[in-house]
């Protein structure tokens, strides 16, 4: 039998370093001086001292996850919460400092604006430096800012959704991101209007021992429609830095948003995301994710289906490697009549890495004539490597179709022969069933990041070993 | 209240599945249990009853071990030696006097034997029982045991029980258990795959109705090269019943071209019934195959419909529904008393 050796992924363009150049660096730790003096760097309004000040009072009640992988090694003391980069927000790329520009021009983000996209918000440690989006859809009402310029523009806005799709309570990273969040987008789509090109915001952190914590916050009015598209990445330090963002998503009745992200955090990453959406009458949501970064990753989107007919669909990929612990997956409530969801979950891990699937799927009493169902596969490419899952399936009504699938295991021989036995090499025959593997999700994921996902999964040969 | 039925990997505590929270008050210093009924078809088989077990050492269990340890009051060992997979019954009827039952079986298939186990746990009178049982099984090499447990025990009782097995090379070992009874049931079994080749299947069907909970938990280490193992578990719930399931494979390095799979099906017959799975796969091995499924919800309509239009009223035939989904793990109990009675149960509890 031969061993195949998949290439950990190319991360040339992501660990470019920048000097950790800031124009301010709160101090490290947790404290409630440092929680009022972020606020104050960032002219908060009373009300968002207040709610930073009862988020860490609430941080430090909640404990740490008693499953999930090890968090023990991050330790606040050692990470600076607040990072402003040099340089104000702007609306053009030239009066963005060179050195951030030059990161974002090797990540493509000028670029995809300009060919595929109708907005870019582009963030550097804690601040967005780069916000723009076509002058139509301003005319239209969209609105697609940062989160600061929203929380001082849209006020009324932002303070009735503002982490309350997400409470604070909800789990201790949650917490932690309500008391030292900083930077974000903020999207606010009228009703009825329909984009017909994605928005983009990209987060990058640069600053070694520090945190990112974005909060973006989407309200997709009645009858609207969205792609929405995150980025992330970072380069490689010795010391854990951490990213604990929030995204909050309100999909109205009728409206379509899809959820695109690709998280390609370094490998000294601690990524404790977290995602939720609220989902009315007869509206979707989609969401695709590929997570193929950081250390460890605890990253479970949540779909709530509030409306009758209300539809959510997960297609997500993560490809752990050396030293990565990567707990992924979707959790779905139902909670209206009529209501459906399609969860297609794949994982790859090789050379030593832990792809771990986790869900779940809730169907309350109300949600009569509902749908669920769900499927999710496991690639190992080694026997070094390890794959778990572990789904949660909560059934309150009788009046459900509920399935769920799961495989596990490596890739068939026979499978491997008989490409073989059509002329293909053995290099290009796994090539094929890799990419094959992931192309389910692939397809689902705008070009650019399908074709640089592709390129990711580049497969090598190592000999046959019996 | 103590915590019971833990699951070997934790997931989120909001999801209610780790452990099930058991608050009824657990009895000490029983009185020996008098209604035990031995019968065995060879008399090749050793079957010696109180003998003193001094290993109460396992990995898993239910939670409630160490209580069983200090409080047993009835212990029964098994030793085959028969190659004729000839029947051996063990039947514990709880009544007026025999309320408690804290029991320690162990099974051991000698090297290649065949055996026939049925292990009946039965309660006709009314009365709240209280049961907490171990069965140990041990397969030594090339041993075929088949174990058949019912648990048939009335609505007001606590039916508690830990089944360990650990099975050498090329040893099968093949459970089928019916999970009746009890206004709590909780039962914990553990299989150590250890022997290369060996076997384990677990056929399981419930039925639930009233306010009665049952929580599985059911968990297979694979470590032997070649080795498989299948859950079936079907079931049907009724009235404010609920049912958590857990099942967890775990292909440890080193199980090389095991096979696992898990199939759960849970039949919802009331909008109040209440149903949690979780089908753990855990994999260290690159060469293995794990499949699972799970799936709920309400009986057809349209299979009803069918039935319906033959003459059946709908009550009548959801119980066929019921009874065909449960048949392919009916039929692998040959006892035809055993078999009856299941059904008579099946018909009984439908009826209700």
């Amino acid at each position: 039998m031969a061993k195949t050796k998949i290439d950990d992924i190319n991360r040339s363009v992501y660990d470019i370093k920048n000097k950790d150049d800031y124009d301010y660096k709160i101090k490290k730790g947790l404290t409630r001086e440092i929680i009022e003096e972020i606020s104050r760097q960032k002219n908060d309004p009373d009300w968002m001292r207040e709610f930073r000040l009862k988020a860490l009072e609430v941080y430090n009640k909640l404990e740490l996850p008693t499953w999930g992988p090890d968090l023990s090694e991050l330790n606040m003391d050692e990470i600076a919460t607040y990072v402003r980069p040099k340089g104000k927000m702007a609306s053009s790329w030239d009066d963005v400092p060179d050195d951030i520009k030059n990161t974002f021009d090797k990540l493509g983000i000028p670029d995809a604006e300009k060919t595929s996209l109708a907005g870019v918000g582009a963030q550097y440690d804690s601040e967005v430096v780069y916000h723009s989006m076509k002058e139509d859809l301003i005319k239209k009402g969209v609105i697609y800012t940062d989160m600061e310029t929203a929380v001082r523009d849209y006020p009324e806005l932002v303070r009735e959704h503002f982490m309350k799709c997400v409470p604070v309570y909800d789990h201790k990273f949650v917490a932690l991101h309500g008391a030292v969040w900083s930077g974000g987008s903020f999207v606010y789509v009228p009703k009825g209007v329909k984009l017909d090109f994605p928005l983009q915001s990209y987060f990058r952190l640069n600053s070694p021992e520090s945190g990112q914590f974005e909060h973006t916050l989407i309200i997709v009015e009645e009858g609207a429609s969205l792609h929405f598209i995150e980025g992330c990445s970072a380069p490689k330090y010795n010391k854990v830095n951490l990213h604990a963002g929030c995204v909050e998503l309100y999909v109205k009745d009728n409206a379509y948003l899809r959820y695109s992200t690709i998280e390609n955090w370094s490998k000294n990453m601690l990524n404790l995301n977290t995602k939720k959406a609220l989902i009315g009458k007869n509206a979707q949501v989609d969401w695709v994710s590929g997570s193929f970064g950081s250390k460890i990753s605890m990253l479970y989107p949540m779909s709530v289906l509030n409306g009758e007919g209300a539809k959510t669909e997960y297609t997500g990929i993560s490809f752990a490697g050396k030293g990565q612990n990567l707990d992924t997956g979707f959790k779905v409530v139902h909670n209206a009549p009529n209501t459906s969801s399609v969860i297609n979950s794949k994982s790859i891990s090789k050379n030593g890495g832990k792809a771990t699937y986790r869900s779940l799927v809730r169907i309350m009493e109300n949600a009569t004539n509902s749908k669920s169902s769900v499927s999710c596969e496991s690639l190992m490419l080694d026997d070094i490597s390890s794959s778990d899952t572990i789904p949660t399936n909560d059934i309150r009504t009788d009046d459900v179709e509920f399935s769920h699938e799961a495989k596990i295991g490596k890739i068939s021989d026979k499978t491997i022969f008989y490409l073989m036995s059509r002329g293909i090499s053995r290099e290009d025959a796994l090539g094929l069933i890799v990419r094959g593997f992931a192309y389910p999700i692939s397809k689902e994921l705008p070009v650019e990041y399908a074709v640089e996902m592709n390129n990711l999964i580049n497969l090598e040969l190592e000999g046959a070993i019996g | 209240m103590v915590k019971l039925n833990e699951t070997p990997i934790r997931t989120c505590k909001n999801y209610n599945i780790n452990e099930i929270e058991f608050d009824e008050k657990i009895p000490m210093k029983i009185k020996k249990f008098e209604n035990v009924k031995i019968a065995q078809e060879t008399g090749k088989d050793e079957v010696i009853e109180d003998f003193k077990p001094n290993d109460f050492d396992i990995k898993y269990g239910s939670g409630l071990i160490e209580n069983l340890k200090e409080n047993y009051n009835k212990s029964i060992r098994i030793n085959v030696n028969s190659k004729m997979n000839k029947d051996i019954k063990l039947e514990f009827d709880f009544d007026e006097k025999n309320l408690e039952l804290f029991e320690n079986i162990e099974i051991v298939g000698n090297e290649d034997t065949n055996s026939n186990i049925y292990i009946v746990y039965r309660q006709r009178t009314t009365g709240k029982a209280f049961h907490n049982g171990l069965i140990r099984v041990i397969g030594n090499k090339n041993s075929k045991i088949s174990v058949t447990i019912v648990n048939l025990m009335n609505e007001e009782s606590s039916n508690i029980l830990s089944i360990d097995g650990k099975l050498e090379e090329e040893s099968i070992l093949n459970y089928t258990i019916v999970d009746f009874g009890g206004k709590t049931s909780i039962t914990n079994l553990y299989t150590n795959l250890s022997g290369k080749e060996s076997q384990n299947s677990i056929n399981t069907i419930y039925l639930g109705s009233n306010e009665e909970k049952i929580d599985i938990n059911y968990i297979a280490e694979c470590f032997g090269e070649k080795t498989s193992i299948n859950m079936e578990v079907q079931g049907a719930l009724k009235d404010k019943a609920k049912k958590n399931f857990k099942g967890t494979i775990d292909f440890k390095k080193g199980s090389k071209k095991a096979f696992g799979d898990e199939a759960e099906n849970c039949m919802l017959l009331s909008n109040t019934s209440k149903s949690i799975s979780l089908p753990i796969l855990l994999c260290s091995e690159e060469d293995v195959e794990g499949n699972h499924s799970s799936s709920s919800g309400k009986v057809s309509d349209k299979e009803l419909f069918y039935i319906m239009s033959r003459g059946f009223d709908k009550k009548s035939a959801e119980k066929l529904l019921v009874r065909a989904k449960f048949n392919s793990i009916l039929e692998t109990i040959k006892n035809p008393e055993i078999k009856g009675e299941i059904l008579y149960e099946i018909d009984q509890k439908l009826d209700k």
